[in-house]
């Protein structure tokens, strides 16, 4: 019984790197960019789609499909932020997500009207059923472990580069105060773009092992933001790491509240941060 | 000659505006517009889309078959009429299957529904139809999702809405033989999600697990989940904790590779695997390769049964041929229910008494006692009222010839008529 129990957590933990993967890019836009991006859910599910035309519907390597997508998502990242988001920011909390909120509809009635309603997987092959045996009752699938090492040096990553390379510096700068880093010269329009073109790279990342490891269809960006918001309030606004820590968390209640019955599973996961966010509400490792 | 024609269409054309006109002033007094041709509309809801789309691939051909044998129209009591079919997408989803019932019976006006593919389109489809009136034939949804689902009381039955297809009872006598030879007394783990099928099957008192125990199975149910599921952890652990063997259950295809991927990273092998609504589908077994094969299939129809269309004339087998060579696809379960479906509404307005009467369509509907190529259709047998039961088999996927994977029959003791053509085989891993 203590087996299937630890093999539980060993599993929760490695969705949490999944949800942790979902979340990074919202902890970004929410922690340091300060902007709450509705659509976050939505632009992964389309990242799925995008890897789903050219991996099945092209024959391009999956590989090179992401090599492909993370560039575009950079760029695509930027000219939204640019074009759209800077007109609205700084005048209060509700335009942004109003218009982040028509976004989220129109991707998903754009991918409806292209690709139907019907339910995707995108194959990859034989990573999708490795397993590797670690003693007994605990295996551990290849994929979402290689999702779980990913997240973990995506968060790494990210967190060099806001805290320890100038443009991170930039960044953090425009986001403390956006008229005083104006005043020094800073070209507060580009550095947010630069920013949101960092977020579009880690949605490029999640969406592609999104559209490997789960199903998706149009309309399943919403419950992905859902737990990504979770997973980002639960480690508090910020901070890279309280968003792996706030996945991981989700995914190990997730896996035990299944254990005791199949139809615990989800709500488990919304006790768990409804519990916790009660009780530290700043989350467990806030920056701010 | 020409003026003959000329008057002849002059005074069907006269007639007919006479039956619209009393159509539209007072629908009582139309019985003198009996022999004129008028169109029949049959609307069809079905999930074109979504998650159940692989139950609607048959279609296209159903509906060609159909165009070419009766060429547009329909004779009843002698007399011409031209039909119209109407097909609604139901996008996988109960409410808008409901939805667009409505706007079948609304505003299309159509004569007779049908419908098809699990509880969750045909039941509330078959709601609409019974609440407006509307005769409404349908299939390939278990009898007791069909029947308990909506609440159907077996004393009364209903009014408008008929349905034919395996039964739930009938599936776990078929199952229980067959495990019996592979692993006698071994233990069952229930895949049984949120959905109509799955409450149906997991129930405690009228479901699978309690004939399950009676046959000396252990059963471990680890409860409802719903669906689309990001994975099935906490199922496949509380299976291997239990030392599961055999896994019966009822899932959609993309939600079953999530299952199988799943238990073949974490090291879980039963060696029987029967899921419903998956495993019947080779376009849903195929992407598995290899991890097809041994797989269970509750075979409701399949090319090796001895019946023929009473529509077509062809025999199951040559329906199947017929499909392979103008899709290029393989034959698949849902294609004769699919081809019976269209059977049975032709047969049921060839001896409808007044087309202008639903009651009367209803009437001829509840009358089939129809020999269709997937068996024989006859409402009056039961089990519950307003349905009929048809045969069931077990099959296997085995290494295929012309398709990566084939079917084999593999015990028939419910329905000895199918031919066997494979023995039962547990999975290799």
């Amino acid at each position: 019984m203590a087996g299937a129990w630890a093999n539980q957590i060993v599993q929760g933990v490695l969705l949490g790197g999944l949800y942790a993967m979902f979340a990074m890019g919202l902890s970004l836009s929410a922690g340091v960019m300060r902007f709450i991006n509705i659509a976050h859910g939505d632009l992964i599910v389309l990242v799925c789609f995008m890897v789903l035309s050219l991996a099945v519907g092209l024959g391009v390597p999956l590989l090179l499909a992401v090599a492909i997508i993370v560039p575009l998502a950079f760029v695509a990242g930027y000219v939204l932020q640019r074009l759209l988001l800077q007109r609205v920011l700084g005048q209060g909390v509700l335009p942004v997500i109003l218009v982040t909120f028509g976004l989220s509809i129109i991707i998903q009635n754009a991918l409806q009207g292209t690709y139907g309603a019907d339910t995707r997987k995108v194959p990859a092959g034989s990573i999708e059923t490795a397993t590797i045996h670690v003693v007994d009752g605990i295996n551990v699938g290849v994929l979402p472990l290689t999702i779980f090492v990913a997240a973990v040096l995506l968060v790494l990553l990210l967190d060099r580069v806001l805290y320890r390379t100038g443009i991170g510096a930039r960044i953090r700068a425009v986001s403390d105060d956006p008229s005083a880093a104006n005043l020094i010269g800073l070209p507060s329009p580009h550095i947010y773009a630069i920013a949101m073109g960092i977020v579009g790279i880690t949605i490029a990342i999640s969406g592609a092992f999104m559209a490997v490891w789960t199903n998706f269809d149009p309309t399943s960006g919403p419950s992905r933001l859902l737990i990504a918001f979770e997973a980002v309030v639960l480690g508090g606004l910020g901070s890279l790491w309280g968003t792996l820590a706030g996945g991981i968390l989700l995914g190990v209640a997730q896996t035990l509240g299944g254990q005791f019955d199949a139809a615990w599973q989800v709500l488990a996961g919304h006790i768990a941060f409804l519990v916790i966010f009660t009780l530290r509400p700043q989350g467990l490792f806030p920056r701010y | 000659m020409s003026g003959k024609l000329l008057l002849l269409n002059r005074r069907q054309a006269l007639t007919g505006l006479a039956a619209g006109a009393a159509a539209t002033a007072a629908p009582g007094f139309m019985t003198r517009a009996l022999s004129a041709p008028k169109t029949i509309k049959i609307g069809v809801v079905q999930p074109t889309t979504g998650p159940l789309a692989f139950f609607t691939e048959h279609i296209p051909f159903v509906l060609d078959q159909v165009k070419k044998s009766m060429g547009g129209n329909i004779t009843v009591n002698g007399t011409q009429h031209p039909f119209e079919i109407i097909i609604k997408d139901s996008q996988s989803n109960p409410n808008r299957a409901a939805e667009v019932t409505q706007e079948l019976i609304l505003k299309d006006e159509v004569d007779l529904i049908a419908t098809f593919a699990t509880p969750e389109t045909v039941n509330p489809v078959s709601d609409q139809c019974e609440v407006n009136g509307v005769p409404c034939i349908s299939n390939d949804a278990p009898l007791e999702p069909y029947f308990f689902g909506r609440n159907g009381d077996p004393k009364v039955g209903w009014d408008w809405t008929y349905h034919y297809f395996f039964s739930g009872q009938e599936l776990v006598e078929t199952m229980i033989p067959y495990w019996n030879k592979l692993k006698p007394g071994g233990v069952i783990g229930g895949l049984w999600p949120n959905d109509g099928d799955g409450i149906a099957q997991s129930d405690k008192d009228h479901g699978f697990p309690p004939v399950f125990e009676k046959s000396g199975f252990k059963v471990v149910d680890p409860g409802r989940f719903d669906m689309p599921a990001s994975n099935y952890n906490a199922q496949i652990g509380a299976f291997k904790a239990a030392g599961v063997n055999i896994i019966s259950g009822v899932l959609p295809p993309p939600e079953f590779t999530t299952f199988w991927n799943g238990a073949a990273q974490q090291g879980f092998q039963p060696e029987v695997v029967y899921v419903g609504k998956a495993c019947e589908f080779p376009a849903a077994m195929e992407p598995l390769g290899d991890r097809a094969i041994g797989l269970t299939v509750e075979v409701w129809w399949s090319k090796f049964h001895p019946y023929s269309s009473g529509l077509t004339g062809q025999s199951s087998l040559e329906l199947c041929d017929a499909y392979e060579a103008a899709s290029g696809r393989q034959w698949s379960l849902p294609l004769g229910f699919r081809h019976s479906l269209f059977e049975i509404i032709f047969d049921t307005l060839k001896r409808t008494q007044n087309l202008d009467d639903k009651a009367s369509i209803r009437d001829a509907l509840k009358a089939t006692n129809y020999k269709s190529v997937v068996g024989t259709i006859d409402f009056s047998k039961g089990p519950f009222p307003n349905t009929a039961l048809t045969p069931l088999v077990v099959g296997q996927w085995i290494k295929g010839s012309k398709y990566p994977l084939d079917m084999a029959i593999v015990d028939n003791t419910t329905t000895p008529e199918v031919p066997l053509n494979g023995e039962p085989t547990p999975i290799k891993y």
